[in-house]
């Protein structure tokens, strides 16, 4: 890229045709380079903060909080982070799509990044032994995870040594999982690559299959963290009875557009009505009414249930897939646990997030693109 | 009349241009498995599983799986192989037309295989297929070339190397070879299900002209044995 840059000022004055005389201005030249233009940021990085500024916000926040309780009539004392949310949105309604973009009010811990302390003394001696290397936090995390390793590699040839057996506990790997990359980045307050990161968790990896990895389980601990099966986060409602005493459920869908709610009625004879119409008349596809079928079919339940459901909203497939969406969750209290997780696995309970993309400007729909011209 | 600086175009077109954004991207996170629709995996009890299928068991228990597709279902109907056919003989995603021609070419083969089941002598009785899928599914496995060319252009001329072709690679050009055939070489009178039926039943019995496209394939991969050893993977 060229540093100098022109730019042509015409300075006043108008052409003269005649040899230029003292009085006539026509064009003068002036150079500039793009340094100069550019504004002069300095090498500072991003801001930092004082204690004593985060204090100071911190002290604001908490007044606020209680002027704000003051505001809307309720007890400062018990005024929690979801009611300040509240107030907020009520006074400052916002309709910007960006949820960042509205007007907050949260803790400064919130809104101010962590960040690490000034590293070297007064003298300039920075105080970490690895604090040249750019990233001290992870390179001694790296190397305390190493020595953890050798240790542990001692101790089994010290066990070997005395023909000891190792232990062998087996660990349940499915509760657990290792923190990722952006937790491990706010743990150590640094930027970490993805390859740095891929090293972290092999070493660790490499360290819990040890046979006497046992050890150092607490160590581990650390960076791992609890996965609660997926079942467990769903609520299952208990079964309804309505006036004739026949047990019934209900359960909604939603697949692109569509909206389907639906109810699933025991003692029935595998009869299905779709907004007061039969599915046969509903939906002449075959395609649709297997889909409609299919969670029935899979719990070998296909002529014991009836089925009233309400659709709008969307076109024929992504109607038949709400449908069984809502059949399916419906279902899900006539059924045992077990295949509860059975229809998990078999993705009848999981709503599809995929919808029509948006088109793009400069682009003829979402994908294509307009017709390439050479010229 | 001042002409615009360059710098400032050039950090007009900086601005326009898009940071890198992934262009294979889906709408589920990649942790999201694919979904296991067959009802029978699900019924076996849990001794008969061994130590591999019970861990994988308890690790799925904790990942999200994706939703099923509007294609697929538990019924003995929905065949993936089937699925797979009908979507690449679909034309501008008319899918209620493809799932149509399928069906039909399905009943055109049982029909067929059932009036030479009733002419045939008790002996033969035996001997003919009459389920429509086990004729589809081993026509197609009879169509699947064995080893593929691939152009390597070296020192400045292309050669056809002989190259052994992945699974999915197979099973591709043996459908595709079956649609071109049947949309190409037919008289304009016959409709598509009449003579894919046809096409399928002579790929069952090893005839037929796209048997004979296999063969060809594989004559020419013979021939061109010499430059095997272009292939560098």
């Amino acid at each position: 890229m060229a540093a100098a840059v022109g730019r042509v000022l015409r300075l006043g004055g108008r052409w003269s045709t005649a040899a230029g005389g003292p009085g006539a201005q026509t064009l003068r030249l002036i150079y500039t380079t793009t340094a100069v233009q550019r504004k002069n940021v300095g090498a500072s990085g991003p801001e930092k903060y004082t204690e004593a500024f985060i204090k100071k916000q911190i002290e604001e926040f908490n007044l606020g909080k209680r002027h704000l309780a003051n505001m809307m009539g309720e007890d400062p004392e018990t005024f929690t982070q979801e009611d300040i949310d509240r107030a907020i949105a009520y006074l400052f309604p916002s309709g910007l799509f960006d949820k960042q973009a509205r007007p907050m009010m949260k803790h400064p811990s919130e809104i101010f990044p962590e960040q690490t302390k000034i590293q070297w003394g007064e003298d300039g001696r920075p105080f970490h032994f690895l604090f040249y290397t750019g990233k001290q936090s992870y390179y001694s995390l790296m190397h305390e995870t190493y020595e953890k390793l050798l240790s542990v590699q001692k101790y089994q040839d010290q066990m070997t040594a005395q023909d000891l057996p190792p232990q062998k506990e087996k660990r349940n790997l499915a509760g657990s999982r290792w923190l990722t990359k952006i937790e491990l980045e706010e743990m150590l307050l640094e930027k970490l690559s993805d390859n740095d990161y891929l090293r972290f968790i092999q070493l660790l990896q490499k360290l819990m299959t040890l046979p006497c990895g046992d050890m150092e389980e607490k160590y581990i601990q650390k960076f791992t963290k609890e996965v609660p099966a997926q079942l467990q986060k769903v609520v299952i409602e208990p079964l309804k009875y309505d006036e004739r005493g026949v047990a019934f459920s209900t359960g909604e869908g939603i697949r692109k557009t569509a909206k389907a709610t639906a109810t699933v009625y025991d003692n029935g004879t595998g009869k299905i009505t779709v907004n007061g119409i039969d599915i046969l008349h509903y939906f002449p596809v075959l395609q649709d009414r297997e889909q409609l079928l299919f969670p029935f079919q899979f719990l070998d339940r296909v002529g014991k249930h009836d089925m009233i459901c309400t659709v709008s909203g969307g076109g024929r497939s992504a109607q038949a897939g709400a449908i069984r969406l809502a059949s399916a969750k419906a279902l899900r209290s006539f059924v045992t646990e077990k295949e509860v997780e059975f229809m998990r696995q078999a993705g009848l309970l999981t709503t599809d997030p995929r919808v029509k993309e948006r088109k793009k400007p400069g682009q003829e729909g979402a994908r294509r693109k307009f017709t390439w011209k050479k010229r | 009349m001042a002409a615009p600086s360059a710098a400032g175009l050039r950090r007009r077109l900086q601005a326009w241009l898009p940071r890198l954004t992934q262009v294979r991207w889906s709408r589920y996170n990649p942790s999201f498995l694919e979904p296991e629709v067959n009802k029978e995996l699900y019924q076996k009890p849990l001794e008969e599983l061994s130590e591999e299928e019970k861990e994988k068991l308890e690790l799925k228990a904790v990942q999200p799986i994706k939703a099923a597709p509007p294609s697929v279902s538990s019924s003995v109907f929905s065949d993936p192989m089937i699925s797979k056919f009908t979507n690449m003989m679909m034309k501008d995603g008319n899918k209620v037309l493809a799932r149509s021609l399928m069906a039909q070419t399905l009943e055109a083969i049982k029909r067929k295989q059932l009036e030479k089941y009733h002419k045939a002598p008790e002996d033969e009785k035996e001997a003919i297929e009459c389920n429509p899928y086990v004729i589809f599914h081993q026509a197609l496995k009879n169509c699947q070339p064995i080893i593929g060319l691939s152009s390597i252009t070296k020192g400045g001329k292309t050669y056809q190397v002989p190259v052994p072709l992945k699974d999915n690679r197979k099973r591709f050009l043996a459908m595709k070879w079956l649609i071109t055939e049947c949309r190409e070489n037919k008289n304009r009178r016959t409709l598509m299900p009449e003579k894919l039926s046809q096409e399928l039943l002579q790929a069952f019995n090893n005839e037929g002209p796209i048997i004979k496209k296999k063969h060809v394939l594989h004559k020419m991969a013979e021939a061109n044995r010499a430059y095997a050893h272009f292939r560098w993977w």
